[in-house]
């Protein structure tokens, strides 16, 4: 055993930085258990249809006759005023929230990374013109952004997501553009345009993908705050709309109810914060892993 | 009689995630009052750490001692609690300089800030006082234009400034015991022979002892009455500088001498490759050593007389090692 | 030096004049039509059309910007849907009241957070540690507006100690008079020595504070724990101890320095993130702020309101931005 480990250590550098990442990232109980939680809570999203007791009472259907019950051995996290089962629309909650989030953030990317990568690859005006608008962008206090765009757009789930994506993609411009600077000095970019390559294929074959790290890292850190955000606008009124079961507009709903009902607002703030807690603990840990200065032993 | 600076069998090891590693295993090391004392290691021998340890400055979550004494002026100072080094030994009685004058000055700190901290910390001055002092401290290290330096911050100054105002600072604190932790490293040449000769011409003037810390014997050889050779943690040889230069009894010492290329056709003659490889007991220098056999395997030897103040640690140191 | 400073401040006028613009084409995306809303609900075709001249929505839009720019600058940002009235006379009497928050959470945040942070990365990987970091990222991950809703239940409805919102208790509303001075409610009724409006007013401020300075502090005391855990492993810090100076004053008075500037961002940053949780809390604890402002302005689809909250809160922070960019190059560090 002791021969193998040594044989590793000496002479596979690279298999050594694996085993160092993997050691750090499971060290932390915290973070193991996290990301348990994150997978369990894709899997509620993805099969919440089948896990819901009452998967017919999470929207229109009503049954008034149960209203405002509190949690008991049927209804594990209570009714609401139109007697719907808390506890299947909060499950749903979780596809939706999950939903709602990648996509925002997969906008998000789809916006920032090629304008980022541009930025960097090719700097002069364009690069200028680009940093500015992202700087303009990035002066709006967060969050404020999502709500006018929200606002302005229209009170809907799709609206929210593409608020959320288009004050978020400064953000992932700025990381893209510096990763690409510093690549773009590198020996094989150099290599490429001495040949001849075009910019545009050198910019997504050769810059691009060497850059993707540090940003998959960041979108992944940020899927919690925007889970935030999404509950914060729906809660407003600008996301989701009844009756879809979105957690934040529960727990707008349940103002109107909730100081005789406690457990309308109680479990879905709960969801909320389970779920952003774990995706940022889930974050801290990448980060610890990836940044080179908290690796020092 | 009892010995003004003594290290004995200090074990110290670094938690990593692969394990424990050991770093330190020092059998002896002894230094006179008034003495210089070089220790000449490469790279990773464990140098540092060994001026760490006797300040009690380790990083407290990853350093392990294991056992050891480290006697000064007849107190075991690992015996000491943090509070007892701040309060006693650290800059009143001990001091120390560091590689890179760089990183060692604060940089949001002007020179005349870190130095007056350090001033009123040790002495019972304040402002006026404070500042005449600092003036002195400068001047003693030969720097010119003081007064303006005291206003300036780390990074308008060259390396060879900040070194000089890290002595300066490091000897304000009246210490008897200067440890000076490869204090030319990151110099150029030409500003390195400056400052060996300040620190020579300061442990004349101050009649303080010094462990002076370097990676070849070329500096050690300029100012150092001892010199203690260290290989990866451990002592393999100790003795007056220039009975070690003029007779190594150690194979790595010899290396180590005939690394300073004299000329053309000398050097290189002890070019570093791996004889063979490493194994867990025994002589640390088994891999390179050129004269290895297979005793050497059996366990590290230990340090033992081999004329006058020397000694050595090498089974067949005997056997005049001069090839 | 100079030549940063002015060369920050025309960044500066670039970026709000950017934000104009970009706020400026918001509302023309406004799928209804202003002026419609602007006639109201049973006017007249002539009305609407009226109401379009009036609102300047004929002319051309790079006219409209003009326009809008210069009414800006004189201080106009519009009227009401809603009340008719003009945005900037509401947005004044609304402004003190989330001041008042917004002060007292980055308050809470340096005077809470900031040691937090120290003694947790000093005491790194101990019990105290364990439970700062816990706390910190806890409360990161709580919405602001939940925590509102949960403290009311059990401090109001169930223990009954607390108020359920608003800045005063309204019998004392109705009852005496309330002092106008500045604006700020606590500071008002504190100068003219009227103590049981003050107290009242403090106790009012409780819950809210609570809620909106939670977040501040956990992000602050997460920032400031990893700057100090970085610079703690300097040699510089390394070098001051082995000088003999006291624990105590290398934490404290170096390390601390060597942080400010990380931690002034965060700061910064806490700041802006607050200013919308202050609008969430605002909503929840019925407290006459900017926040419910835009609330009652969302729900109503007032499009002119929204606009000049968004225009006046985006500008307060590009400017708060700028005054920090340049304290922070006041350090030496800096090389200009």
């Amino acid at each position: 055993m002791s021969v193998l480990r040594s044989y590793f250590n000496k002479s596979r550098p690279a298999l050594k930085e694996l085993r160092f990442s993997f050691h750090l990232l499971n060290k932390n109980r915290l973070q193991r258990v996290s990301l348990i939680i994150i997978v369990v809570l894709f899997l509620i999203a993805i099969f919440a249809p089948f896990i819901a007791p009452y998967p017919h009472l999470i929207m229109r259907e009503t049954n008034p006759v149960d209203r405002l019950q509190p949690p008991s051995a049927r209804y594990w996290f209570g009714t609401d005023e139109l007697g719907r089962d808390l506890f299947s629309r909060v499950l749903y909650g979780t596809r939706i929230s999950l939903q709602t989030a990648l996509i925002a953030v997969a906008l998000a990317l789809l916006i920032g990374v090629p304008l980022g990568a541009v930025a960097g690859a090719v700097s002069g005006f364009l690069d200028e013109v680009i940093m500015r608008i992202t700087d303009i962008f990035l002066s709006f206090p967060p969050l404020l952004l999502a709500i006018a765009i929200a606002a302005f757009l229209g009170p809907t789930l799709e609206n929210a997501m593409l608020a959320i994506a288009i004050s978020w993609w400064p953000w992932y411009t700025r990381l893209i553009r510096g990763q690409a600077v510093s690549i773009r000095e590198r020996q094989f970019v150099r290599a490429a345009r001495a040949i001849g390559t075009s910019s545009t294929r050198i910019i997504f074959q050769h810059i691009l993908p060497n850059c993707m790290a540090p940003v998959i890292v960041q979108a992944s850190m940020d899927l919690g705050g925007v889970i935030l955000t999404i509950a914060a606008l729906s809660f407003l009124g600008l996301g989701a709309q009844p009756p879809t079961p979105e957690w934040g507009l529960l727990i707008s709903t349940s103002r109107t109810y909730f100081l005789n009902a406690w457990w309308y607002s109680t479990f879905p703030g709960l969801a909320i914060f389970l779920t952003v807690l774990v995706f940022n603990l889930m974050g801290d840990g990448i980060r610890e892993v990836l940044d080179p200065r908290t690796r020092k032993v | 009689m009892e010995k003004y600076f003594e290290i004995k069998n200090l074990a110290v090891s670094f938690n990593t995630f692969e394990g424990v590693k050991p770093v330190l295993n020092i059998e002896h090391i002894v230094i006179d009052r008034g003495e210089t004392f070089g220790l000449v290691g490469e790279s990773g021998a464990g140098k540092t750490v060994l001026a760490l340890t006797i300040l009690g400055l380790l990083p407290p979550h990853s350093a392990i001692i294991h056992h050891g004494h480290i006697w000064f002026d007849g107190e075991d100072l690992l015996q000491k609690s943090q509070k007892q080094l701040q309060d006693h030994i650290r800059g009143k009685r001990i001091s120390m300089i560091f590689q890179d004058p760089m990183s060692t000055l604060n940089p949001v700190f002007s020179v005349g800030e870190q130095l007056g901290r350090v001033i009123e910390r040790h002495q019972n001055i304040k402002g006026s006082q404070t500042r005449k002092r600092a003036l002195e401290m400068l001047d003693l290290v030969k720097l010119p234009d003081a007064s303006d330096m005291l206003r300036k911050y780390p990074h308008e100054l060259s390396g060879g400034q900040r070194q000089r105002v890290i002595i300066a600072i490091a000897l304000s604190c009246g210490a008897e015991f200067l440890i000076a932790d490869e204090p030319t490293r990151n110099l150029d040449v030409t500003i390195q022979a400056g400052i060996m000769k300040l620190i020579d011409e300061l442990q004349d003037e101050l009649s303080i002892s010094v462990l002076f810390i370097a990676n070849n014997m070329g500096l050690v050889n300029v100012i150092c009455d001892f010199v203690g050779i260290l290989y990866r943690g451990r002592v393999v040889e100790m003795g007056a500088s220039a009975q070690v230069i003029r007779q190594p009894a150690h194979p790595y010492t010899v290396t180590l001498l005939s690394a300073i290329p004299r000329s053309k056709s000398e050097s290189l003659r002890f070019a570093k490759t791996d004889f063979r490889p490493d194994v867990d007991a025994g002589c640390p220098y088994y891999a390179r050593c050129p004269l290895a056999i297979d005793n050497c395997r059996d366990g590290i030897p230990p340090l033992r007389n081999f004329g006058g103040r020397q000694q050595v640690a090498c089974i067949r140191a005997k056997e005049g090692v001069m090839l | 030096m100079i030549r940063f400073i002015v060369r920050r401040l025309f960044l500066g006028g670039v970026v709000l004049l950017g934000v104009i613009l970009i706020t400026f084409f918001l509302a023309r995306v406004v799928p209804s039509d202003p002026a419609a809303k602007w006639a109201g609900p049973r006017a007249t075709p002539a009305q609407i059309v009226q109401a379009r001249l009036e609102l300047g929505l004929d002319k051309p839009l790079p006219a409209q910007f003009y326009k809008y720019l210069t009414d800006l600058l004189q201080g106009n940002l519009g009227h009401s849907l809603r009340t008719r009235q003009p945005i900037s006379q509401e947005l004044k009497a609304s402004l003190p009241a989330t001041v008042e928050l917004v002060l007292l959470s980055t308050l809470a945040a340096v005077l809470i957070g900031i040691p937090l942070g120290v003694i947790s990365a000093k005491r790194k990987n101990e019990m105290v540690d364990h439970i700062s970091r816990l706390f910190s990222v806890g409360v990161v991950s709580l919405p602001t507006f939940w925590i509102g809703l949960i403290l009311q239940l059990v401090f109001f409805r169930i223990l009954g100690i607390m108020p359920m919102g608003g800045q005063l208790s309204t019998h004392l509303r109705l009852t005496m008079e309330i002092p106008k001075i500045t604006g700020f409610l606590t500071f008002d009724t504190l100068i003219t020595g009227n103590f049981v409006l003050f107290l009242n007013a403090i106790w009012h401020l409780i819950l809210p504070g609570i809620t909106i300075a939670l977040y501040p502090i956990g992000l602050v005391a997460r920032m400031t724990r990893s700057a100090l855990l970085e610079i703690l492993n300097e040699d510089y810090i390394t070098a001051a101890r082995s000088y003999g100076l006291a624990e105590r004053t290398v934490l404290w008075a170096y390390a601390l320095k060597n942080s400010l500037g990380p931690t002034s961002t965060v700061v910064a940053l806490s700041i802006g993130y607050t200013l919308v949780n202050t609008f969430l809390t605002e909503t929840i604890f019925a407290w006459p702020g900017i926040g419910s402002y835009i609330a009652t302005a969302v729900i109503g689809l007032d499009y002119p309101a929204i606009m000049g909250v968004t225009i006046f809160s985006a500008l307060s922070y590009v400017v708060l931005n700028l005054i920090a960019d340049i304290v922070v190059a006041l350090d030496p560090r800096v090389r200009v």
